[in-house]
């Protein structure tokens, strides 16, 4: 093997070193999974998500959206509850492409209180999903859509 | 210049802290207007918000979250002069991050 060629390797080899460490630290980082955020339908998505687990419905979340929104690009939520032990809250919205919005993790400083902004492709209902300990609770709440922006989903 | 823009207001018993990115947060399914081709995805996948070093609230995202993502949480126990800090990272590996001195 030529010098050149060697010192070629050895360069390739360095990259391969520092990029697999990157990789190493997000990984270590990392809770982002993309299977819950790829595009398909929603009670696939959903049953990926929670696997088989009973979904209790549940008064003791407050989930506010308007009862029609003029454009689908911005929908304002804003989500709350009393309930004490929520460790995370999930918003997702039935028909949109990509069903699941997002996902929060509270800690025992933050008050389950949320307010954010989605996208809604179509018609729908918004669903929203508290962990309390092993239990899920779950508020949904139909919302029209006047135009599914092009932003949407 | 950052991306992010933060502000708190003291209620009866917490604080709440509003947060405002800009980001585009494309999907990747949307068209450019003018030459017809598909806009690569581009969006926030994770947000984290310390309070004095300590995660206190994160999360994670996808396409379906508005372009300029805006929230706004409530936290206990803040004190004047406790430091929030907010980081985010995009599924281009793009991050930035503010800090916010509680008044």
């Amino acid at each position: 093997m030529s010098l050149p060629r060697r010192i070629f390797f050895t360069q390739i080899l360095k990259i391969l070193i520092g990029f697999s460490a990157v990789l190493a630290s997000r990984a270590g980082r990392a809770n982002w999974t993309l299977e819950h955020f790829s595009p398909s339908l929603f009670e696939d998505s959903f049953k990926t998500f929670y696997g088989n687990q009973a979904v209790i419905d549940s008064t003791d979340l407050q989930l506010k959206l308007p009862a029609s929104a003029e454009n689908g690009a911005v929908v304002p939520i804003t989500i709350s509850s009393d309930l004490e032990q929520i460790s995370q809250v999930a918003i997702w919205v039935e028909k949109n492409p990509t069903p699941l919005a997002a996902t929060v993790q509270f800690s025992s400083n933050a008050n389950i209180y949320l307010t954010a902004r989605i996208k809604m492709a179509e018609s729908c209902h918004v669903i929203v999903i508290a962990k309390q300990g092993e239990r899920l609770l779950k508020t949904q709440q139909w919302v029209n859509v006047m135009q599914g922006g092009c932003g949407t989903g | 210049m950052t991306t992010i823009k933060l502000r708190s207001q003291k209620l009866a018993n917490d604080t709440e802290i509003k947060l405002l990115i800009t980001h585009p947060m494309e999907n990747g399914r949307n068209r450019d207007p003018i030459n017809g081709e598909l806009i690569p995805a581009h969006f926030i996948q994770e947000l984290t918000v310390q309070h004095n070093g300590q995660d206190v609230l994160s999360i994670d995202m996808g396409g379906s979250m508005s372009k300029n993502p805006f929230f706004s949480f409530r936290l206990k126990n803040l004190q004047s002069g406790d430091l929030i800090k907010a980081s985010w990272i995009d599924n281009w590996q793009q991050t930035d991050s503010a800090e916010y001195r509680i008044e």
